[in-house]
């Protein structure tokens, strides 16, 4: 039906971590599980004062990029990583068997074990909670006080991430991969 | 119509007879398989001797060992184990592949005599293909603890086949290999040669597609350019190659207790030869893996080799698999086959090296994704280092092992028979 996707305005990131937060309340994320689903980076600041680079103090949020052509999805034995309606890249808990493939294969370090199931599980970007109840909004998008994240349908012409994307430019992780993440990140 | 029903029956009486016929000629089948009727007392009765004693101890140190792991599993899960989030593979997944190296190497050096009529090695067919058997039992026997959900894979992996993984191609392989080599064992118990030819042949293929596939489980990683690429893939043969040769000098070492009858002596010293070429091939595939690793300094790629070569336990792999035997091949041009069977035991733990060191090296360098405050500082390498429990399951594998090809030596003729 839809192509979600999302686009980061990440020089707006202050570091909050409210994303961290809302995504763990929204989605049942267990305690500890710190940095797994969702994620703030943080460097150092280079350089020595007062010669200080602002520029490499930026932060970059990430989390799962949904790949079009995930790895994830293509080394799972039993197809429990599937792409649903939505091209969302999900995890069947149904089928997992906790061979971790998935997890070495990912260039993104988005999965992580979920100690309930003793599945692998990752960012559903909220298709089991928030677009399941018919909200147009991810938490972590919802929460941001600096609206650095716009979700939304990539093959939508009128959608407002389309028109970001049409608008500025962006670049994407490790695309040298082939892997077409469906995160965008603003510049 | 009276004239049909009849016509119905007929062919109805007549499938029954066949099937009748099929199951009896499979009873028949089953029950003219030559093997010697063993007791529990047989089983215990063994020649005390101290070589016995040792390993008989140490068949049960591992057995408890491997119940004591085991429950340690079912009850704590993965957090037995010390694999993380960074490191999801840990020592099990290392000797499951020592164990189907293992199997793919005794299937080849199997294959010698009865597939491709090598007169000289048809006096270690069956021991060989019997110790590809018991080492994959092994494997599989490991790798279902590792496995978070052995069932569902059963499952799914023929309900909702994953054909673009390496994993699922890698493992249902080996399931339709292991049934090849049972087969085929059973025709060399029973002196079939023609059709354990054909099973042997089918089994062998299927059996190299399955090792190269398991290599391909790392070769394909994108993600990890140490691994990625078609190095993997076909190394898993060659060294599979290597140690099938080592464990027949066990093997045969262990059988005569070192006192080699001629033929025996033969068969050895060539395979001794073919096993120097070997060797020889791999330290040359090592190095120019390593040279083009190091060459131009890719990032991810350069300096994990680097890593690499600063560790112990790289150079235990290339001087107890590769060093030892190769010296010990040359300086007899093989003939030192007593020389042979303590450098193969070297060359054994060398290879279990190779493996731990082939799935410890394809994750020790992080993703990171600027992740640093996970770290706290900035992350440079995934330590990694097996918990108790992963030990025990392994040792227990090697104790489980031993154990079926110490039944197996009783419960069948593993000698060639007096007919070659």
């Amino acid at each position: 039906m839809a192509r979600y996707g999302m686009a980061l305005d990440y020089k707006n990131c202050i570091n909050c971590k409210a994303c961290e937060v809302a995504c763990k309340e929204e989605n049942g994320v267990l305690l500890g599980a710190d940095k797994h689903r969702i994620w703030v980076g943080a460097n150092d600041v280079k350089g020595e004062w007062p010669l200080l680079d602002i520029a490499s103090a930026a932060f970059l949020p990430s989390q799962c990029q949904h790949c079009d052509n995930a790895p994830c999805q293509e080394v799972c034995p039993t197809h429990a990583t599937y792409y649903d309606e939505n091209n969302v890249v999900r995890v069947n808990s149904d089928k997992c068997i906790l061979c971790s493939y998935c997890m070495n294969a990912c260039p993104y370090d988005a999965r992580y074990v979920d100690d309930r199931t003793m599945t692998v599980d990752k960012c559903t970007f909220c298709s089991d909670t928030r677009l399941a109840r018919g909200e147009t909004t991810t938490a972590c998008q919802n929460t941001c006080p600096t609206k650095v994240r716009t979700f939304g349908d990539l093959d939508d012409y009128d959608s407002e991430i389309s028109e970001l994307l049409r608008t500025r430019e962006h670049f994407s992780l490790k695309e040298n991969l082939g892997t077409k993440p469906k995160l965008f990140y603003l510049t | 119509m009276a004239e049909t029903v009849e016509a119905v029956e007929t062919v109805e009486t007549n499938e029954k007879i066949e099937e009748m016929n099929f199951v009896d000629k499979a009873k028949e089948f089953i029950s003219t398989i030559p093997y010697n009727k063993i007791g529990m007392k047989d089983i215990l009765n063994y020649e005390k001797e101290p070589r016995n004693n040792l390993v008989a101890f140490a068949i049960i140190v591992f057995l408890a060992m491997f119940v004591i792991g085991v429950v340690t599993y079912l009850i704590h899960g993965h957090h037995a184990y010390n694999v993380t989030r960074e490191h999801p593979w840990g020592l099990l997944i290392a000797v499951y592949i020592f164990f189907v190296v293992s199997s793919t190497g005794l299937c080849i050096i199997g294959s010698l005599g009865d597939v491709f009529g090598f007169k000289d090695y048809e006096m270690i067919s069956k021991r060989a293909i019997f110790g590809s058997i018991v080492t994959i039992l092994a494997g599989f026997a490991v790798i279902a603890f590792e496995i978070g959900h052995p069932v569902t894979m059963v499952i799914y992996n023929v309900l909702s086949p994953g054909l673009t993984s390496a994993i699922w191609w890698m493992g249902t392989l080996y399931g339709i290999y292991l049934t090849f080599m049972i087969i085929e064992f059973i025709f060399l118990l029973k002196h079939d040669m023609k059709s354990a030819k054909i099973f042997g042949l089918i089994g062998l293929l299927v059996g190299l597609a399955a090792h190269s596939n398991l290599g391909s489980v790392f070769g394909f990683l994108n993600a990890r350019p140490i691994s990625n690429g078609v190095f993997y893939p076909t190394y898993f043969i060659l060294t599979a190659f290597i140690t099938g040769v080592f464990i027949s000098f066990i093997l045969m070492g262990w059988r005569y207790k070192l006192e080699f009858p001629d033929n025996a002596k033969k068969m050895l010293e060539g395979l001794a030869k073919i096993q120097g070429l070997l060797i020889s091939i791999l330290i040359f595939f090592v190095t120019w893996k390593m040279l083009t690793d190091i060459y131009g300094g890719m990032p991810n790629r350069a300096e994990v080799s680097i890593h690499i070569l600063g560790s112990w336990t790289f150079w235990a792999e290339v001087i107890l698999a590769m060093l030892i035997p190769l010296y010990i091949i040359l300086k007899d041009m093989g003939k030192n086959i007593n020389g042979m069977f303590w450098a193969s035991l070297s060359g054994m733990v060398g290879i279990f090296f190779m493996r731990y060191n082939l799935v410890h090296d394809t994750q020790l360098k992080p993703l990171q994704m600027m992740k640093t405050r996970e770290y706290q500082l900035t992350p440079e390498w995934i330590h990694y280092f097996p918990s108790a429990t992963e030990i025990m399951i392994s040792l227990g594998g090697l104790g489980l092992c031993l154990l079926l090809y110490y039944v197996g030596s009783k419960l069948f003729n593993l000698d060639a028979d007096e007919t070659h």
